[in-house]
This record gives structure tokens, C-alpha cells and sequence, in this order.
């Protein structure tokens, strides 16, 4: 499946069209998602420009409504929301990069191994593999952060620890099969080492398994930040879109009265988006990458 | 299956051990923590604080508190609350079946919804409804649960009012029927439920579909088709039988989802299970309580998956060889 997925059809003429070209790699509906993110994205790049005020400033009277100084208003303390959720995106995006990154790095250094060196190495990785994935991942992320304490390095690195089992073991199964092929076995023939093989010849086979893996890990690790500072297992200094929920949450009578609407709302809102950009490339990238859904 | 079985227990085995050595070996030494009166976590109460030491046995060696804690565990001692200073296991067991019932009636109606589903947008693939069907389930599955349930507490709970807003059950209510009594319980349990079943429906939906999109490619159903078979027939014993065996094994998969999905939910909701338990001992720091519920749904992700590979077992012989 994954050989047919490299034959991209990439017609030459398409090549001189760049926007066309990611048309045909991601699809349309990987398109809207690479949009909604590049939106998002910016946002974090860009928030101090966008940011009317300081995220952390007491930048007007505690619960004021939307009006022309804030347009989202203020929450309980007095900081502006708008602001607050501006910079929320660098906390989520900080996250979404950076358990993606050590995700795919853990699941390609393993998958890699287990799937080149084959024999007792590959029986103990997936022994491991096995083993992590029969584990119940957000009790067990529960019980970690809570015990190290809140912290967005803490999180990221455990997110990332125990996120990368699913992807190597698909990785795996691609460099077995690549290691197998004609020229892989004659290139080894001509004295090629494990490295060079692996980065001339193996890496470019998996690397569209290796950003498939990046967007979907991605995608897991927003929704698991989210949520552990939804719980109260976030970073309180990180003022993220799940810890602003949570605020919002814990003023009493909420939901009484129309203030959720641009307090609790809000950082719902931009944490569905993300998420579902993240999933949008990665279906797009699916459907490429698995043609059996295609031939119909 | 007795491989299936062996891996279970390793797996159990495995989550026990981690539960043991992570509060251990974890920098900053978190269980010392509540013992030493210069940290900021210490427990003032004094017979709290001994049955902890007595639980956790810190002074005593690696070895030996490892064997003292294999032997409570499975006697169903899990140590003692800090907050609450009731025994864990006993907490668990009021907290437990408010999360069992949240999470089999919603994987139960999203199953059933995204089977039928599923089945008639594959039979009707590239039809609008297909396609809104496709649409609507990759969203859904996708928002974060608290978010989606936040939306149908403001809307159904707090603005039209026509369901509670929180807790499990009427307080201090007085049943006169066992009828009465059923319709507060399913009042209560209905926003949580429908929060958790739309978020578990949208990937069952598509994982049905697919796979039945699969199966409709197949020659035996071209042959089936061949033979006059009615519509009713080839959609029934010959697509959606054989669409179903992956359908099975996704359902272990997401029972772990579900039961996760359903403490975050709980939260929200303030359903008093074990979600809540969570959620109220990460505030009070109240390890043993947070080590609890990691065994108890640690243990019953593991039974979900073995129950799956058994049914998939009996529901498909070609995989009886390969078990």
C-alpha cells in the first residue's frame, strides 16, 4: 500500500504549481486543516502584535463584559481574555510540537531498530511495544503528572513517552518490507552500511509515515494537554486554552449567567479547531497513503 | 487464547509493578513528601499519616515493601485516603459503578448507532448523506469530550432547563417507586451519556463503513448478488457479518478510550464517579486514591481487550489458527 502512495501522482506540469502539488499530497480536506493550522499557527507567532494587552496584565475591572476596550471582556482577576487566548495558541502548539517530535523520533529510533536488526532485538522492542500499548494511556499520564507535579516540560516528555508505540510499530512493518527490496539488499551487497542504508534508502520509505505519525501525534498530544489542565494536572504558570477553561469553570454560577459565552466558549472553540486541523492533514495524508480506500 | 490470556496477566502484572515503583522512583520523591513536616505536602493528621507509612512502608527494604504491596494489592487492600481517611478500595467501590453505567450505556448506543449507520452510508458511499454522515462523525469524534459536553450543559441543562446540571442522582431524594427512582438516574445520567456517545460514535461509524465499503468490493458478495439474493439478505448475512469481526476488536480498543473519555466527562458533569474521585484527589494531592483508580481502570482496559479477542475469536475462525 505504502509503495503505490510514493507513486504520487505528481504530474510534471504540477510540480511548477506548488499549491496544486500539496493539493495532490494532502487533498482537499488536508488542505482546509494545513489552513486552519497555518491561522492558528500564526496567531502564536504573531500573538504579541495581536494581543491588545498583556496576557498577564490586570489590563481592566474583574467580569467585565465584551466592550470596545475588551472585546472578549475579562475574566475573574481582570486579564484581558482575548489576549489570554491569543497566547493560549503558543501553549497548545509548544505541546502539539513538541510530544509530536519526540514521539516520532522514539517511534523511528525503535520501529527502525526492531525492523532493520530483526531477530532477538526486534522480539524484545515489540515485547515492549506490546507492553506500553496494552497500558491505559491517560490513567497512567494522570498518575505521572500528578506525582512530578504540574509542568509543561513534564508533560510534553511524558506524552511523548508513551505515545510512540502505535507509530513504531507501523514503522517497523515499512522498513522490514524496504529491507527485503531488490536494490536495499544489493546496495547492503556493495558494502553499504546500516546508517547509510537507513538514510539513503530506508528514510525516504517511511517519511510519509513519519509525518503521518507527526500530525497524528500532534493532534493526541492538544487534546491530552487540554484535558490534564482541565483536570488540574497543567502547568498553572502556562496559561494554555484547557487552564482557561478550567478558570472559567471554577467561577460558581457560570453557566447562570451569559459569561461563558466569551470566557468558556472561546478556548473550547480554538482547541476543537485545532484539533480537527490536525486530524483534517492526517486523514488527507490517510487516504493517500492507504489506497484500498481509494480503488472504490 | 491462552497466549491472549498469558499476555493479560503480563500486562496486569506490568501496571502493578508501575504502580508501585513510579511513586517511588519519581524525582522529588512524592510519597516522602507526605511524611516530612518540612514539606509543603505533609499530612498533619496523625493516624493518617501512619497508616501511610504503615501502606507504603518506606522505611522497610525495596524487596520487601514490593512483597507487601503485591500481597495487599491482591487481598484488595489498596491503603488509605489521605482526604478522606476512608480505605481506597472502599471509595472505589462507591465510585465504580456510576463510571460502569456512564460508559456501557453510551458504548452501547454508539456501537449501535455507528453500526447501523455506518452500514447504510456504505451501502449509499458518494451520496450526500454519506457525505454529511462523514462530516459530522470526523468532527464529533474529534472535539475535545469536555468541550462538546460544556455546550450540551449550557444549552440543555443551563438555558432550557430541562435536565440537571450535575450529580448522579437527586440529593436526598426519597423514592416512592422503583420507577421514580429510574427516571431520576436516567435524567442524570442523560447529558453525560449523550456527551460520551457522541464522542465514541464518529469513529465507529467510520470504522464500519469502511470496513463494509471493503467487504462490498468483495467476489462472494458479486456472487451473492448474482445468485438474486434480496437486498435485505446481501446487506445483512454477507456484508455486515464480515464488516463486523474488525468492528470488534475496535470496540476493546475504545473501551480504554471510553472509560478516559467518561472521567474527564465526570468531571464536568460532577457524576460521582470515579473521574470526579480524580479530579478531587489531584487537588488534595491524594496519592493513594490517584494509584487506586490507575489499578482499578488500568485492570478493566486489560479485561476489555481480553473480551475482544476472545469474541473476535468465536466470531472468526479464520483467526482461530492465528490465536
Amino acid at each position: 500500500m505504502i509503495r503505490e502512495a510514493l507513486r504520487l501522482p505528481v504530474a510534471p506540469a504540477a510540480a511548477a504549481h506548488p499549491p496544486r502539488r500539496v493539493r495532490a499530497l494532502l487533498g482537499s480536506e488536508g488542505v482546509a486543516g494545513l489552513l486552519l493550522l497555518l491561522i492558528l499557527a500564526a496567531l502564536a507567532v504573531f500573538a504579541p502584535l495581536l494581543a491588545p494587552y498583556d496576557p498577564d496584565a490586570f489590563s481592566g475591572r474583574p467580569l467585565e463584559r465584551p466592550g470596545a476596550a475588551h472585546r472578549l471582556g475579562t475574566n475573574d482577576v481582570g486579564q484581558d481574555i482575548l489576549s489570554e487566548l491569543i497566547y493560549g495558541a503558543r501553549i497548545s502548539l509548544t505541546v502539539a510540537a513538541g510530544a509530536a517530535a519526540g514521539t516520532v523520533a522514539l517511534a523511528v529510533l525503535v520501529g527502525g531498530a526492531a525492523g532493520y536488526a530483526g531477530g532477538w532485538l526486534d522480539l524484545v522492542l515489540m515485547r515492549l511495544v506490546d507492553m506500553i500499548l496494552a497500558l491505559p494511556r491517560l490513567p497512567l499520564l494522570i498518575l505521572v503528572n500528578a506525582l512530578l507535579g504540574a509542568g509543561l516540560g513534564t508533560m510534553i516528555l511524558t506524552i511523548a513517552l508513551l505515545s510512540w508505540p502505535p507509530a513504531a510499530r507501523i514503522i517497523r512493518a515499512q522498513v522490514q518490507s524496504v529491507r527485503q527490496r531488490g536494490y536495499v539488499r544489493m546496495a547492503r551487497g556493495f558494502g553499504g552500511g546500516p546508517l547509510y542504508l537507513f538514510a539513503r534508502h530506508i528514510l525516504p520509505q517511511i517519511a510519509p509515515l513519519i509525518v503521518f505519525g507527526l500530525v497524528t501525534a500532534a493532534g493526541h498530544a492538544v487534546a491530552l494537554e487540554a484535558g490534564l489542565a482541565f483536570l488540574g494536572l497543567g502547568d498553572p504558570t502556562a496559561k494554555s486554552w484547557g487552564l482557561m477553561m478550567r478558570h472559567a469553570l471554577n467561577l460558581p454560577g457560570l453557566l447562570l449567567t451569559d459569561r461563558w459565552l466569551w470566557w468558556l466558549l472561546p478556548p473550547g472553540v480554538c482547541v476543537t479547531l485545532l484539533v480537527l486541523a490536525l486530524a483534517l492533514i492526517g486523514i488527507g495524508l490517510e487516504s493517500r497513503l492507504d489506497t484500498r480506500l481509494k480503488q472504490r | 487464547m491462552k497466549r491472549r490470556a498469558l499476555g493479560f496477566l503480563i500486562s496486569l502484572w506490568a501496571v502493578l509493578t508501575l504502580n508501585f515503583l513510579l511513586p517511588r522512583l519519581l524525582p522529588g520523591d512524592p510519597l516522602a513528601a507526605l511524611l516530612d513536616p518540612s514539606s509543603s505536602a505533609y499530612v498533619f493528621n496523625s493516624a493518617t499519616r501512619a497508616s501511610l507509612a504503615e501502606y507504603y512502608g518506606l522505611d522497610r527494604p525495596l524487596v520487601q515493601q514490593y512483597a507487601d504491596y503485591l500481597a495487599g494489592t491482591l487481598r484488595g487492600d489498596l491503603g488509605q485516603s489521605i482526604r478522606l481517611n476512608r480505605p481506597v478500595g472502599e471509595l472505589l467501590r462507591a465510585h465504580l459503578p456510576w463510571t460502569l453505567l456512564l460508559t456501557l450505556t453510551a458504548l452501547s448506543a454508539a456501537s449501535l448507532l455507528g453500526v447501523l449507520g455506518g452500514a447504510e452510508a456504505a451501502w449509499r458511499r458518494g451520496s450526500a448523506t454519506d457525505k454529511a454522515l462523514v462530516v459530522s462523525s470526523v468532527i464529533a469524534s474529534n472535539a475535545p469530550v469536555f468541550f462538546t459536553g460544556m455546550i450540551l450543559l449550557i444549552v440543555f441543562g443551563a438555558r432550557l432547563d430541562w435536565l440537571p446540571l450535575a450529580g448522579g442522582r437527586t440529593a436526598f431524594a426519597r423514592y416512592g417507586t422503583p420507577w421514580e427512582a429510574a427516571r431520576d438516574y436516567a435524567a442524570h445520567l442523560a447529558l453525560p451519556a449523550v456527551t460520551l456517545t457522541l464522542a465514541l460514535v464518529g469513529s465507529k461509524f467510520l470504522l464500519v463503513r469502511n470496513s463494509m465499503i471493503g467487504v462490498l468490493g468483495e467476489d462472494y458478495m458479486l456472487v451473492a448478488r448474482a445468485k438474486g439474493l434480496s437486498t435485505g439478505r446481501l446487506k445483512r448475512h454477507h456484508a455486515l457479518r464480515n464488516a463486523l469481526i474488525p468492528f470488534v476488536h475496535h470496540l476493546a480498543a475504545h473501551a480504554g478510550f471510553a472509560l478516559t473519555g467518561a472521567l474527564f466527562i465526570e468531571t464536568l458533569f460532577n457524576y460521582p464517579g470515579m473521574g470526579r474521585l480524580v479530579f478531587e484527589s489531584v487537588v488534595a494531592r491524594d496519592y493513594p486514591v490517584i494509584q487506586g483508580v490507575f489499578v482499578v481502570v488500568s485492570a478493566l482496559v486489560l479485561g476489555a481487550n481480553l473480551l475482544a479477542d476472545w469474541l473476535s475469536y468465536r466470531l472468526d475462525p479464520r483467526r482461530r489458527e492465528a490465536l
